[in-house]
């Protein structure tokens, strides 16, 4: 099975990190706690886990329009993740997206909520619309 | 991206860096989503104020804050002016603007959110301070463009009268009452606004707790950008739909929803969904509204410590509702009981005397903000009790204390005796 994946990236760059994957949506508002980079939502599988550094492996957001604020915040104190693989965009995720301003693919050719394991080491190189897995974790 | 000679003057800085930086933005926002062009945003409710996010950036000068949190721009803008095509309304403060003692003691933030508010006002932003703009004004009509910060409120106005607005953020917000413009996409495009999901509900929907927790349970099944289509129930009033689109778009990330033979867009269940779409039928039914009841509250026999009511915001109505059920009773001594309300509703309140009748039990008044938005709660309080799944869910993960949830009545009746009397276990 290939560990390297095409989609579209819609934000440049190239970044390497962890990936944070599930296919629940999440709340940017009382979902992430911006002063620590945590995920506080209750129940949700990244619950008491650090965004920092990480790629999002995300299928949408949800809850308040308060959304792209909250990353934003953690972007501004260092705590931002680094990169996002999104199925499509909706529209916290895109205002998300043109704000932070990370690496960002979107439209993967195959499910990443399938082929990208939770901690595998990924890169992304936006620029060329590719993802590697470079390792399960 | 098609730019109209006025958008590429703007582009061009020809109407001054902010209005450049926030068509740029805008434009850039437009790209990703790959939109071949923008439209005129006529209506703006804006986050204003001293929010907490705020703090992220070391600066208190509100133009230095502004243009990071704001505009993505480390140069300094000055954010002094709003499109004159464009009329804004300011959603909820951080503190209470009548009573700011009952949520913090912090009078270094309340200064701090006074300045910051007599920016917005000098540059034309009402300062409204609700999260029910269009019970105050703000009423964008049938096919109006309008950014709104509040979840609900946007998939309110979008589903009733078929409004066109998005979540998208509080960023794009100011960006769009600063150039007066949004990317042409998703519900901005009348195309896009059919249903994909088809829901049959069939719990029973008879009060406003009915339709709060129907909002939770139906969040909770919708997919990302799925706009869900509902059939039967029987025809809610406006105080049940508030309710039902505050706990939806806590649950989920609905933007819009039809409610056949309710929403305009929605005459019969074949006209609101997309072709090919809802082949399948999602049932909401009674055991789905009791595994969200269950969710939202520790269902204990407890003393309490908090209780708020008024998420979303009460309406003149609830009000007098409230008043009527509270009169000649005292609240107990050991609970906070905070009623939140708009600013205008409240001027309403103190002539009908319904502000003398609630406040004589001990309870109070308060507007413009509540304990989600202000990210505050009475020093001490640690089990909290609240009418609102919205307010419950979120005020869980916030901070971790103990919540508890039910009807107006469960709450009242608490109110009364200290201890939580409605739904156990």
């Amino acid at each position: 099975m290939s560990s390297l994946f095409k989609g579209r990236g819609v934000m440049g760059g190239r970044v390497v990190g962890r990936a944070l994957v599930s296919r629940l949506p999440i709340s940017g508002w009382s979902g992430l706690d911006e002063k620590t980079g945590l995920i506080i939502e209750k129940g949700h599988p990244f619950e008491g886990r650090s965004i920092k550094d990480h790629i999002l492996v995300l299928s949408g957001g949800k809850g308040s329009n308060g959304w792209s604020i909250h990353f934003h915040a953690a972007k501004v104190r260092n705590i931002g993740p680094a990169g996002l693989i999104l199925p499509r965009l909706d529209s916290r995720l895109a205002v998300t997206v043109t704000v932070l301003g990370i690496p960002t693919i979107v439209g993967l050719e195959e499910d990443p909520f399938e082929v990208i394991a939770m901690d595998s080491l990924l890169e992304i190189d936006a620029d060329r619309g590719l993802v590697s897995i470079l390792d399960e974790n | 991206m098609r730019l109209s000679d006025e958008e590429k003057r703007m582009l061009d800085g020809k109407n001054g860096p902010l209005v450049q930086k926030a068509m740029a933005n805008t434009v850039e926002y437009g790209r990703l989503v790959e939109a071949e062009r923008l439209c005129q945003v006529t209506m703006a409710h804006l986050f204003c104020g001293a929010h907490p996010y705020l703090e992220a950036f070391a600066s208190r000068d509100f133009d230095e804050t502004f243009s990071e949190m704001a505009f993505i721009s480390r140069e300094k803008l000055v954010f002094d002016r709003l499109s004159p095509n464009c009329r804004c309304q300011s959603d909820v403060f951080p503190f209470s603007s009548n009573n700011w003692s009952e949520m913090t003691t912090d009078q270094d933030k309340v200064a701090l959110n006074d300045i910051y508010l007599s920016r917005f006002s000098a540059m034309g932003v009402q300062l409204v301070g609700t999260c029910v703009p269009y019970l105050t004004g703000f009423i964008p009509l049938a096919g109006e463009h309008y950014v709104s910060s509040e979840s609900h409120a946007v998939l309110l106005m979008n589903s009733l009268w078929g409004a066109r607005g998005q979540a998208d953020g509080i960023e794009a917000g100011f960006w769009a009452a600063v150039c007066g413009r949004t990317p042409l996409w998703g519900l901005h495009d009348p195309l896009q606004r059919k249903g994909t999901h088809h829901f049959l509900i069939e719990a029973n929907l008879e009060t406003v707790s009915d339709w709060d927790l129907f909002g939770h349970a139906a969040g909770l099944k919708i997919p990302p950008l799925a706009i869900p289509v509902f059939s039967g129930f029987s025809r809610p009033d406006i105080h049940m739909m508030k309710s039902a689109a505050a706990s939806m778009a806590t649950t989920s990330g609905a933007e819009m929803a039809h409610f056949v033979g309710l929403t305009p867009e929605a005459p019969t269940l074949e006209a609101a969904l997309a072709p090919g779409a809802g082949r399948e039928t999602v049932v909401i039914g009674p055991t789905e509204l009791e595994q969200s009841r269950a969710m939202l509250s520790s269902g204990r026999d407890s003393e309490l410590d908090y209780i708020s009511l008024g998420c979303p915001h009460y309406t003149v109505y609830q009000l007098s509702e409230v008043a009527a059920k509270m009169a000649g009773r005292r609240v107990s001594n050991h609970t906070i009981v905070h009623v939140w309300t708009a600013a205008p509703f409240k001027e309403i309140a103190d002539r009908m005397g319904y502000t003398k009748i609630i406040e004589a039990t001990g309870a109070k008044l308060l507007t413009s903000t509540c304990p989600l938005v202000s990210g505050r709660r009475p020093v001490g309080a640690k089990v909290m009790a609240f009418d609102s799944a919205k307010q419950a869910h979120y005020m869980k993960s916030e901070t971790g204390g103990e919540i508890l949830y039910g009807s107006l009545d469960d709450c009242l009746k608490s109110a009364f005796s200290g201890r939580w009397e409605g739904a156990k276990g």
